[in-house]
């Protein structure tokens, strides 16, 4: 899980998992010549429609927060229990808002 | 150095279930909601898009706390203080939100349902400008409002409950209500279900970008030309570069 979170992605084990975290990483954080040199790679590797589904994916969750945050909703109680352990180690509960 | 590329992002081939919820979320961004007209949903979505280079936010984002950072938002000038504060603060640090900031603008008058409306604005249009971005594909000009009023059309089973906003869950829908569970019955799809259309509005793009929620713990079929284990690992470093809990 931490290397979902963090990292280049090559230790996951995900065909061309060190692509598309590069591209997540370009396209939220990098500048013009780092989305289009990470787009070229995913294109190369992976090809067009692949491409697409992961501009759609960076799209989905880049908004898809928004409703989370904006409205306070928290984790169902089973996923809650599920993960409450996973997101001790990696810290995630810094993230967790809603109760403020 | 000038980047040579094979690549051209308007030849890319958009599935057509894809393209189809493209085109009715634009219209849908354009066209009265339900508690705001499109000319008011089209002047958040320009807003979302000048939150991007508004110094305040960006000093807000670097500080350790945004609420100790005062100052005035760079603005086109369209919406009112307490609605720039809200899409500037939805738009580019929304994992700091917290129930106090949210009362303080329900305060200066903001409607708890125009706030909801507000969420699902900001999130389509963020949907849609990232895309396009990602794909390297110059950002649409906003399209023309439709005319029209909001139906202000609010669901009666609405409860304060389990959100900082008010929500209906699944069980408490009225007869007249629209069901905003078509989707899927999570606590994500409860999230804006105060105004059930933006739940509709959002994840009818959203199945498409993403999967149908029957789709995601579906392992033995692959819906997409990326792998389950490609979408979710991508997924989660998306969710993490955005703070996000959920």
């Amino acid at each position: 899980m931490r290397g979902v979170l963090e990292g280049d992605g090559l230790a996951i084990g995900v065909p061309h998992g060190a692509a598309l975290i590069e591209y997540g990483e370009a396209v939220l954080r990098g500048d013009g010549q780092r989305r289009a040199l990470a787009r070229e790679a995913l294109y190369r590797d992976l090809g067009a429609a692949a491409l697409v589904d992961a501009a759609a994916i960076v799209a989905s969750f880049n908004a898809v927060v928004k409703l989370a945050d904006g409205s306070g909703i928290p984790l169902e109680d089973y996923k809650e229990k599920a993960t409450a352990g996973l997101r001790e180690e990696l810290g995630l509960e810094r993230f967790n808002q809603a109760g403020s | 150095m000038t980047l040579r590329t094979s690549l051209d992002p308007r030849a890319l081939p958009i599935r057509e279930g894809l393209a189809r919820e493209f085109r009715r979320a634009w219209q849908r961004l354009a066209a009265p909601g339900t508690w705001w007209t499109g000319q008011e949903r089209l002047a958040i979505a320009a807003e979302v898009r000048h939150a991007s280079t508004c110094a305040l936010c960006r000093r807000r984002k670097e500080a350790l706390s945004p609420y100790t950072v005062d100052g005035s938002h760079q603005t086109p000038g369209l919406l009112s203080a307490a609605m720039v504060e809200i899409v500037h603060r939805l738009s580019t640090d929304a994992g700091r939100l917290t129930r106090t900031w949210l009362r303080s603008m329900l305060d200066a008058g903001v409607s708890e349902e125009q706030y909801v409306e507000t969420v699902g604005v900001v999130a389509m249009i963020t949907a849609l400008d990232t895309f396009d971005l990602a794909l390297g594909l110059p950002r649409r000009a906003l399209p023309a409002a439709r005319p029209g009023a909001p139906n202000r059309q609010r669901p009666a089973g609405a409860r304060r409950d389990l959100a900082w906003v008010m929500t209906v869950a699944p069980e408490a829908l009225s007869p007249g209500d629209t069901n905003p569970y078509a989707h899927g019955d999570k606590n994500i799809h409860r999230a804006l279900s105060l105004v059930p259309r933006e739940v509709l509005n959002f994840f009818d793009l959203d199945i498409e970008l993403y999967l149908q929620d029957h789709q995601i713990r579906d392992f033995d079929h692959e819906f997409r030309a990326l792998s389950h284990g490609q979408i979710e690992l991508l997924a989660g470093r998306v969710s993490a570069i955005n703070g996000c809990y959920y």
